[in-house]
């Protein structure tokens, strides 16, 4: 008896975990949270994923109620199929992990992540090259993935010395330079958050210097993954035996973590 | 913590970016497969065994199905007297051959679209040349499992007719109505193959099937892409950075660990690129083109719905053949082009 409810109930199970997938897709998008896992081109086909899973599984539904409405207790002979799975157990896993998805709130990545992924490796590279070259504009506008992209196809740091720059990013300290540097670090999707690479430029901070009148600043000034808007000047210093465009920071502040952290 | 955290929103990620793509081949398939006609399609197939190996290896553009669908496909396409090229073609190519995964593998590597064009061009050119060695073997019988044997052999000896529906197993449609005492429809796949044979019942019992194969298919398909997607996340995350390095950036092991990956993850072809993406930084390019190209061909998952076919003999000489060819092929592309 106990049997035969739990295989009366396994259409039931496939119908709830489909369902469920359907919920848990429509749930990062109303949220926002889609942003912190794919890459905004392909929000559309998430949302109408998740629609036509609703979709089958509301059908799936309707079938499974009417079979049983009409023949009573002696519903039609469960379909019979071995499969990967033992009966139940892929839709219970399924199941669990859209309730899972339901519960858990997404993350996006920091600075352990960017160092994690070779932050160091590569400081000057995109991997999606430039679509369009935007030199005429004027270098304060320039955000993050602007200047590396610059640099990729003009990397001689020289070149840029003296521009100015404000860019926003979170605050990396990796272990190779001194106090007085931190790396200003972006993320860049190009398809969901298996792909994100970070980006970085390295930020000289004033160091006590009286001539820009900035305060000392160490790593205890700006917490590690916090985000800072930093103006400045291009400066070329030699970090880790390499030449490196490096921004001189005059101001920095403080800024609220954007909606959608990652760049593109 | 931190690290857990990452590890599933990586993996939620991947699914996220996954569903869609496993959703649409799972639907096409099923539709399709009511508006093509096998028969006629087998008839327009060439003699010639290169020329019918390559052909067969295309006809997965017809059959958008992943490396889940194409054996019960390619079984029928036996079962209908198709030239062996032409089965073995379809078996090996279909799932990477096909235009969802097309799409699904631009989307991941649209900034490293070279990985798209040697993922096609050498699932091509292996399943070809593994179809057309195949095609030596002129009476395949000894190959495969005997229960298919026996239906060629009553083929043959019935003088080549079509016999179309004479053969017990392919009137599986019928047993699948319910009227047998024990239904014999046994898996998904099964399921796909009792849709074909109802193209003369009416629409609307049809579309019940296609959406009792959709079901199906998505909570089989899904629950592997769970798993994979959950041994993708657990690896980026936990696995030291110098021991991946160490292992991907080597020309011959970064294969041969995509490789084994590849056959033991059997994540389904629609959505592999996807898992493979999150290996491209560290991994060489050949051991995600081998990935991309042996993972299709030859999985756990696949092997054993092969056996619905061949014998384990038959089986391990595509495997060998399959793994050899994407090897040399991929350590080709490592050592001399990438």
């Amino acid at each position: 008896m106990a049997r035969l409810s739990f295989r009366s109930f396994l259409p039931w199970l496939d119908v709830l975990a489909i369902a469920a997938w359907g919920i848990v897709l429509l749930k990062f998008w109303l949220t926002g949270q889609l942003f912190l896992l794919i890459h905004p081109n392909y929000n559309w086909l998430t949302i109408a994923a998740a629609f036509t899973l609703l979709l089958v599984s509301g059908l799936k539904a309707f079938f499974i109620w009417r079979a049983s409405q009409r023949l009573g207790r002696q519903s039609s002979p469960p379909m019979q199929h071995v499969s990967l799975f033992p009966p139940g157990w892929g839709s219970a896993l399924m199941l669990g992990m859209a309730i899972a998805g339901l519960v858990f709130t997404p993350q996006a990545f920091a600075s352990q992540t960017a160092l994690d992924r070779g932050l160091t490796d590569t400081l000057t590279s995109t991997r999606v090259n430039p679509q369009a070259f935007r030199s005429s504009t004027r270098s304060e506008d320039k955000n993050l993935i602007d200047w590396i992209r610059s640099l990729q196809v003009y990397p001689e740091p020289d070149a840029y010395t003296g521009q100015k720059a404000k860019v926003q990013g979170f605050v990396v300290y990796p272990p190779n330079l001194s106090e007085q540097y931190f790396l200003l670090t972006r993320f860049v999707i190009t398809c969901c958050a298996a792909d994100v690479y970070p980006i970085s430029l390295p930020v000289k901070l004033a160091g006590g210097d009286s001539k820009t009148g900035l305060p000392a600043a160490n790593r205890q000034t700006y917490a590690a993954d916090s985000w800072v808007e930093v103006e400045g000047q291009m400066i070329t210093e030699t970090l880790d035996g390499r030449r490196q465009l490096t921004i001189q920071a005059t101001a920095l502040k403080p800024v609220p973590t954007p909606k959608n952290p990652y760049d593109y | 913590m931190n690290q857990l955290n990452n590890a599933f929103t990586l993996f939620l990620s991947l699914l996220v970016e996954a569903i869609p793509f496993l959703l649409l081949g799972v639907v096409l398939s099923g539709l399709l497969q009511f508006f093509v006609d096998e028969r006629r399609l087998l008839s327009l197939m060439p003699k010639n065994s290169l020329l019918g190996a390559l052909v067969g290896s295309c006809i997965g553009f017809l059959f958008p199905v992943c490396e889940c669908g194409n054996v019960p496909v390619a079984r029928r396409l036996l079962m209908q007297g198709a030239p062996v090229p032409v089965a073995i073609g379809f078996l090996l190519a279909a799932p990477t051959i096909n235009p969802i995964v097309f799409w699904a593998t631009w989307t991941a590597f649209r900034g490293q679209p070279e990985v798209v064009l040697y993922r096609i061009g050498f699932s091509l050119f292996i399943a070809t040349t593994i179809g057309w060695v195949f095609g030596t073997q002129k009476d395949v019988r000894p190959l495969l499992q005997p229960a298919l044997a026996s239906v060629l052999s009553y083929r043959t000896q019935t003088s080549g007719g079509r016999g179309s529906g004479a053969s017990t197993i392919l009137q599986s449609g019928t047993y699948f109505l319910g009227q047998s005492a024990k239904p014999l429809i046994t898996d998904p796949s099964e399921l796909q193959a009792a849709m074909v044979a109802t193209a003369a019942k009416p629409t609307s019992y049809r579309l019940r099937l296609l959406l009792d194969n959709t079901v199906q298919e998505m909570r089989e398909l899904g629950s592997v892409l769970i798993i994979g997607s959950a041994i993708a996340a657990i690896i980026q995350v936990f696995v030291p950075r110098d021991v991946i390095l160490s292992l991907g950036q080597s020309p011959v092991t970064s294969i041969l660990a995509m490789m084994l990956l590849a056959a033991v993850v059997s994540i389904c072809s629609t959505v592999d690129s996807f898992f493979a993406l999150s290996f491209a930084s560290t991994f060489t390019s050949g051991a995600l083109v081998a990935f991309l190209v042996f993972g299709p061909m030859i999985d756990l998952k696949a092997v054993g719905l092969m056996l619905s076919i061949f014998k384990p003999k038959a089986i391990f000489y595509l495997f060998l053949l399959a793994g050899l060819l994407t090897f040399l092929l991929t350590l080709f592309l490592n050592l001399y082009i990438s």
